[in-house]
């Protein structure tokens, strides 16, 4: 008796089958996006809204990308995100601390007269669960991590919300991801990643969330686990070293002298 | 914060330990006898102490049994951690603004590291075996090869104190001027520039 269509579905052939085909699709698709971006980004003009979001890792994460992010130019970056840990009030602080200042240098290096681009409107801080706490089970790791990435998925999607609105697809998203380490970061390229992936919103089309990651300063021979993953697994479109024993790591990372 | 209305010339020797991990090891190193014969033959009037969460008891433990009569004129002072960051320690440290530069000695974190290379005051760095992560062993030893601080260990702490005057003499700043076509042309400002497209 030829097998009915429904036991024909179930089949483990057909299974298999298709599970292969969504692997390969998706497996294509993850190629297509995940090698660096080749093209240059398209260039823009200074002054036009843009979106800078800033991972801060804790302690000397945190320490070191604000020291390396000394004397930003707000007519560059426009609007900033600051995202962090929960609970890490000292990155939290130290972001708020970071942008009084930026206010109080009137936010241009060279001194210039326009006051713009500082203050309340211009920047917001996203907090975050742990991707995973110090000496937390591998167990429960994979369970944090998921909230911690969905809450990132959120950050991203909704970071259009603060003062500019709806002008264009992908609008909302960061034009540029700026990490340093440890998985918080991580997590945050992922969810960029994923929304790539999947182009919500014209999230790879437009061209939007080009990531930076910035290997430790502490890190002088070896990369961390995250420089390691952003190096060979998700692939962020720059990874800077500040050692020259690390220079041209995989093949591209970059040293450009102390960054901190 | 040390106690106010010393002589002109105090010189204090900052000691922290991070706020992330205990490193009650470097408080009795710090509060050992010898170690304080060897701050008292340098010249130094005060010690604080950051010693964490949960230095509180060794702290006051070994800080009392100094309080005898075998006094070595230091004062000793600690307190546990304080959320707004170290720069009023450093700067005492530093002697600002009136009084004798001092030391640091710290522990291997990147962070204060970096803080006390940029307010310049000579910084002894002691990476904390307990912790397994021998990359801040590693920064240490690259920074104490470049010249910009002593590396030190718990057992030969008096003996660094000599060496951190010579650091001070031959004193090297940070950061260093990166060579020609490194940091003044890019650094990570040029980095994202070029990642936004903006073309200078």
């Amino acid at each position: 008796m030829p097998p009915t269509p429904l036991a024909l579905l179930a089949s483990p052939t057909f299974l298999l089958t298709t599970a292969f085909s969504l692997l390969l699709a998706l497996t294509l698709r993850l190629l297509a996006i995940l090698p660096p971006r080749p093209r240059r980004p398209t260039p823009r003009r200074i002054g036009a809204p843009t979106r800078l979001l800033v991972v801060l890792g804790s302690g000397g994460h945190t320490a070191e990308m604000l020291s390396a992010l000394h004397g930003l130019n707000t007519q560059k970056y426009t609007h900033r995100t600051y995202v962090v840990s929960s609970g890490d009030d000292f990155s939290a602080r130290k972001a708020a601390e970071f942008e009084r200042g930026l206010e109080a240098s009137g936010g241009e290096p060279a001194g210039g007269t326009e006051k713009a681009n500082t203050g309340a409107g211009a920047y917001d801080i996203a907090v975050v669960p742990r991707a995973r706490r110090v000496h937390q089970s591998l167990l429960t790791t994979p369970w944090s991590a998921g909230r911690c990435l969905w809450a990132c998925l959120g950050v991203l999607l909704s970071a259009n919300g603060k003062g500019k609105s709806g002008d264009g697809v992908g609008r909302g998203y960061p034009d540029l991801i700026l990490t340093n380490g440890p998985a918080t970061a991580v997590v945050v390229v992922l969810a960029a990643y994923v929304l790539r992936f999947f182009d919500v919103r014209g999230a790879n089309s437009s061209g939007v969330m080009r990531t930076i990651y910035m290997e430790s300063w502490a890190r002088v021979t070896t990369l961390s686990l995250s420089g390691k993953l952003l190096l060979w697994v998700l692939k962020a479109d720059r990874v800077l070293v500040q050692w020259e024993q690390l220079k041209g790591m995989g093949g591209r990372a970059e040293f450009l002298g102390v960054l901190v | 914060m040390p106690p106010k209305g010393k002589q002109a010339s105090s010189k204090l020797c900052f000691v922290t330990v991070g706020a992330t991990a205990s490193f009650n090891s470097l408080i009795s190193a710090t509060l050992h006898p010898q170690f304080l014969d060897a701050l008292s033959k340098a010249g130094y009037t005060n010690l604080l102490l950051q010693y964490g969460k949960e230095g509180k008891p060794v702290f006051d433990k070994l800080a009392s049994k100094l309080d005898g009569p075998s006094g070595h004129g230091i004062a000793i002072d600690g307190f546990d951690f304080n959320r707004d960051g170290l720069d009023q320690e450093l700067k005492a440290a530093k002697g600002l603004p009136e009084n004798a530069e001092g030391v640091v000695i710290s522990h291997a974190g990147s962070g204060t590291i970096l803080a006390v290379l940029r307010i310049d005051v000579p910084l002894i760095v002691v990476p904390n075996e307990e912790l397994l992560d021998n990359h801040q062993e590693e920064l240490a030893k690259v920074l104490e090869e470049q010249g910009y601080v002593i590396y030190g260990r718990l057992e030969d702490l008096p003996a660094t104190i000599a060496k951190s005057e010579e650091l001070r003499i031959r004193h090297k700043s940070w950061p260093p001027v990166n060579s020609g076509v490194h940091r003044q042309a890019r650094g990570l400002a040029g980095v994202m520039d070029e990642e936004m497209g903006f073309l200078d």
